[in-house]
């Protein structure tokens, strides 16, 4: 018996809904744990970062990494107001030469663990989309 | 391919579909989350069938309207809470005329909360009486049981008939000295009211308060099966029975709601650095509690939680900072003070308390409910 076209569609759809499902669960600091995702069109670090935060009770502390060094996480702030996010750090491009990233975004599908955090990056005059997926 | 095949692989489609998009759906929930208190609508029908299995019993019941009679499903709660409540599969059977009145559907499907408003129609008689409560400040008190020790029993003394605590006075963990009134389930009646309920600090205020506004469809010890750690074990209808192994010098707590979980206090003396031998990187679900006699008080000290659940009903927030100061105090015979206080730097803006009662059920027997169960 073959299934005809549209099934076949709507059977991807589902099983794709199947794993794309996402895992309810949201407990502790929204920020806390580690994130991977991308800032893109940074040309001086690469797209790819991974991201680990923290929470001591009175700020958000962590790193980002967009390779082997780690950018320290300075400035983070979190606005339950939308659940914006805000974060800042020093990263050395191979030359040695210090810049300030700025990131600004918010928090999206809080109440799930796998949440992500989507906003834009900047550095001097570079910009970029940010985009990164608690783990 | 034939219609018919098409039909069938387009229902397999669709039900699997259903399947993934139910899932939390399908699993108990807080009421308000998938009926619409604000809209009350009364049945009267035939019951055509009882459904009597987790997470929530269903009565199926055919409701005739202008000449066309259709197929109605009636919520109601678990099978070990309606048990509780002293009702069986048997209270209704296919043939009985009911009526029953109760909030629909936010979908607008034909699914009515059943509640306690279910009636016969021919007697007009509640099909489940409800059940006497336990009897709280009965003028009549029976001195706490005693350890040759002078210790109160937490719980029966040998040779005595078993029990165990249930029936709490407070089913919301809220700062003692507000008030705010909530559901079973720990929902606010307002919202307006959640800055009161204990010192949050922003971001916690925050989570709670989207928490709430989700109806707690969220709530992992429901969408989980994760346990009910800190206070939430005596904030259940379901109970809590406390096994004293004095030989050993341990407390276990089980518990009737969850997953029938247990937690063990130990009153040994040792260190709170591991509830087994090398588990001080693994925080606990019920952290790691040591405790000692104050006079008639067992007095706890508790911490090293994980994050991966929510100690209160209703979803207060908590970090791994969270460190617990319990005290249990058999006041009489029938009574069991239990005060908390929560010390959780990482979520709140200063320690701050909460207390109630438990009442003692004698010859009972602790409900076996398991989570697993709810989870279809």
């Amino acid at each position: 018996m073959k299934m005809p076209r549209s099934l076949t569609k709507l059977s991807f759809v589902v099983l794709a809904l199947a794993l794309a499902v996402s895992i309810p669960a949201q407990e502790g600091h929204p920020l806390k744990g580690s994130w991977i995702g991308v800032w893109e069109g940074n040309t001086v670090l690469g797209n790819d970062i991974l991201m680990i935060l923290g929470w001591d009770g009175k700020a958000v502390t962590g790193t980002i990494n967009p390779g082997t060094d780690n950018i320290k996480v300075e400035n983070a702030t979190l606005d339950p107001a939308g659940w914006k996010v805000h974060l800042e750090g020093d990263a050395k491009d191979k030359a040695g030469k210090s810049t300030r990233y700025v990131i600004d975004g918010a928090i999206q599908q809080l109440e799930m663990a796998n949440r992500s955090i989507t906003g834009t990056w900047k550095a001097g005059a570079a910009k970029g989309k940010f985009e990164v997926h608690r783990q | 391919m034939t219609n018919t095949s098409n039909r069938i692989l387009t229902a397999g489609v669709l039900g699997l579909a259903l399947l993934v998009g139910g899932t939390t759906a399908w699993a108990h929930h807080e009421i308000a989350a998938k009926f619409d208190v604000s809209k009350s609508t009364t049945l009267t029908g035939v019951v055509t069938d009882v459904d009597w299995r987790n997470p929530h019993v269903h009565v199926f019941m055919n409701v005739t309207t202008n000449r066309q009679a259709l197929n109605w499903a009636v919520e109601l709660e678990s099978p070990s809470l309606l048990e509780m409540d002293g009702w069986s599969r048997d209270s209704l059977r296919p043939g009985d005329k009911v009526t029953v009145k109760g909030p629909r559907a936010r979908d607008n499907s034909r699914q009515v909360w059943g509640g306690n408003d279910f009636r016969f129609v021919n007697t007009g008689l509640p099909v489940f009486p409800e059940k006497p409560k336990l009897p709280r400040n009965s003028s009549v008190s029976r001195p706490a049981p005693l350890w040759p020790d002078g210790h109160p029993a937490l719980g029966a003394l040998p040779g005595t008939s078993d029990g165990f605590w249930s029936d709490p006075d407070k089913t919301g963990l809220v700062e003692d000295g507000v008030t705010a009134r909530m559901s079973e389930f720990g929902l606010l009646a307002n919202l307006a009211d959640a800055a009161k309920v204990a010192p949050m600090q922003p971001w916690a205020l925050g989570l709670y308060q989207n928490r709430q506004n989700r109806q707690l469809r969220d709530d992992p010890m429901y969408v989980n099966c994760k346990p009910p750690g800190g206070p939430r074990m005596y904030q259940s209808r379901l109970g809590v029975q406390l096994i004293e192994d004095r030989e050993r010098k341990r407390v276990f707590v089980l518990m009737g709601s969850g997953n029938h979980n247990y937690r063990i206090i130990y009153l040994d003396g040792r260190k709170q650095v591991g509830l087994q031998g090398g588990d001080d990187d693994n925080p606990l679900y019920f952290g790691r509690s040591v405790g000692n006699w104050e006079g008639k008080t067992l007095v706890v000290d508790t911490k090293d939680f994980n994050e991966d659940f929510w100690f209160t009903n209703g979803g207060l927030p908590h970090t791994d900072q969270l460190h617990l100061i319990e005290r249990f105090t058999r006041t009489d015979f029938d009574t069991l003070r239990y005060e908390v206080t929560v010390d959780d730097p990482g979520a709140y803006t200063r320690k701050w308390s909460a207390s109630w009662t438990l009442k003692w059920d004698g010859g009972g027997t602790l409900p076996s409910h398991f989570c697993q169960n709810n989870r279809q």
